[in-house]
């Protein structure tokens, strides 16, 4: 699987669509910084949603995910002469993205961002067994999986969103964040068996 | 390979990270331990679980504005300062007053040795070639001391223009092949068809459409299946086969989609892949539960409808 993604995938190794892909961002990045918006549109366009979804995973306010979005890609555009041609495009956004929300969580206080389990939606599915995963409706098992992830600590929830919901790989990780391979990986194993145990009580696996 | 190696390198192996080694030492494991095979089934539910994870966020219009009016003031970014010109650069150092004369002078000397030595260099590289090729062309010839540098002499130039024309067709050929295959390389990376947006599209589309129609059938296939009684088995080796093909497929097509912006097929594609993991994860002989499971699911959520109507 691995190869094949490294073969297909944007900006990955050599390959006729890796190749035309890699080019193409290359294109949008050197006309956007340029000045040419249009080339900036189109960059804000695929970019927009993995960005925004991993700011929301970090800050869980969805009108201040659209805020630092926005910050995200103004920051992006005044910087594009700073990317480096071996960087990925994705890896560089999320890096900025990254800090916008760090630094707009500093002054908050942790707690009050953190949901408390005592939360309606929640306790409605502990009046009930572990559900089946196929019968747990879309809006519960959003909310189950929001709530949950905001109860990890920062670092953690980074390496999960970055590894689980954007599928980046441990080497992309190690370049947004900071971290070490080993310590990513550690966090990303206490992170996971963290989710379980909060999941686990509301949702049984079919096996 | 224990059981605890494996279960510590199983999400490494899930996410595609685990090096090739361990993916077939863990790909044999599971085939032989029932217990290590419920940890990674496990681990792939809860990855198909948090797949289906939808924030509901919308990317509105207002979003872009917002970035274009702030953006728009600044007709070109901040330069960084790799991008400043040399030149530039250079006439500054000059222009330092804390360096003064006697740095300016000091540059210059460097900047004239290293002209010199430049020069030299080039000359140099010249010289031997021509050697080379006289020494290849006249097997009997003595070949000159190696302390000897001989000076680009205008009878060096004349015998190597006067080396015979069947070498100088050979060396003119070689070059203008090699040219040729030089350009032909460039001409694929800069201007080939594929580069350009609408061409790549074309084949994601192409190419998408393709493993559409793949996995409908394959749905199709699990669809038709009967079983009459729950203790009958049948063979879904191929199907498994297939599944696990159109799995790794999907991943990428996938990604591709939610990259380039295109989200009902990202959806599409994310609700066909907890399908294609449960085929891929059948056992070989399957029992009416496992397939009524997937049958079930399919129906409920109408994915071959979905699939069809793309």
């Amino acid at each position: 699987m691995k190869r094949l993604a490294q073969e297909l995938s944007l900006e990955g190794q050599p390959g006729a669509f890796a190749a035309s892909l890699m080019n193409s961002s290359a294109d949008l990045v050197a006309r956007a910084s340029e000045g040419d918006q249009e080339a900036f549109r189109l960059i804000f366009e695929r970019y927009s949603r993995p960005v925004i979804s991993f700011i929301y995973d970090l800050v869980s306010d969805r009108g201040l995910a659209e805020e630092l979005t926005q910050e995200t890609f103004v920051r992006a555009f005044r910087n594009l002469g700073t990317l480096r041609r071996e960087t990925k495009l994705s890896t560089w956004l999320f890096g900025i993205a990254k800090n916008v929300a760090r630094e707009a969580l500093r002054g908050r206080i942790r707690d009050n961002r953190h949901v408390d389990l005592d939360d309606k939606a929640v306790l409605d599915l502990t009046d009930h067994q572990p559900v089946p995963v196929n019968r747990l409706l879309n809006k519960e098992l959003n909310e189950l999986i929001q709530r949950s992830l905001a109860l990890l600590d920062d670092d953690k929830r980074l390496v999960f969103t970055l590894k689980v919901f954007q599928q980046c790989s441990y080497e992309e990780i190690a370049e947004i964040t900071g971290f070490s391979i080993p310590k990513l990986k550690t966090d990303l194993h206490r992170a996971r068996s963290e989710m379980r145990k909060r999941i686990s009580p509301y949702v049984r696996f079919e096996s | 390979m224990k059981c605890d190696d494996c279960r510590n390198l199983l999400a490494d192996y899930i996410d595609g990270e685990a090096i090739d080694t361990e993916a077939e030492q863990i790909t044999a494991h599971l085939i032989t331990c029932a217990g290590c095979t419920s940890e990674f089934e496990a681990l792939t539910a809860e990855q198909d679980l948090f797949a289906r994870y939808d924030r509901e966020l919308e990317i509105t219009p207002a979003m872009w504005n917002a970035i274009q009016t702030r953006t728009a003031a600044e007709s070109r970014p901040v330069v960084s300062p790799s991008k400043l010109n040399p030149l530039a650069w250079l006439a500054g150092l000059f222009a330092a007053p804390r360096f003064g004369v006697a740095f300016s002078g000091a540059m210059a000397v460097l900047i004239a040795a290293i002209v010199i030595g430049v020069m030299y260099l080039r000359t140099h590289q010249q010289i031997v070639p021509s050697n080379e090729s006289v020494i290849a062309h006249t097997p009997g010839s003595v070949p000159p001391p190696p302390i000897f540098v001989a000076p680009p002499s205008p009878l060096k130039v004349k015998a190597s223009e006067r080396m015979p024309s069947e070498y100088i067709a050979r060396t003119k050929n070689s070059a203008g092949s090699n040219v040729a295959i030089l350009k032909t390389s460039t001409e694929t990376d800069q201007n080939d068809v594929l580069f350009l947006p609408i061409a790549y599209t074309e084949i994601e589309n192409k190419d998408t459409a393709n493993h559409i129609a793949q996995a409908q059938n394959l749905l199709r296939t699990i669809r038709n299946i009967h079983l009459d009684n729950e203790g009958d088995q049948v063979d879904v080796t191929y199907e498994k086969a297939m599944s696990r093909r159109l799995l790794d497929e999907n991943v990428v097509l996938r990604r591709d989609a939610e990259t380039s912006g295109k989200y009902p097929v990202k959806d599409l594609l994310g609700d066909l892949e907890p399908f294609l993991i449960d085929i891929a994860n059948l056992p070989d002989k399957t029992t009416l539960k496992e397939l009524g499971a997937i049958k079930d699911r399919a129906q409920k959520t109408e994915i071959v409808a979905a699939l069809q109507s793309y």
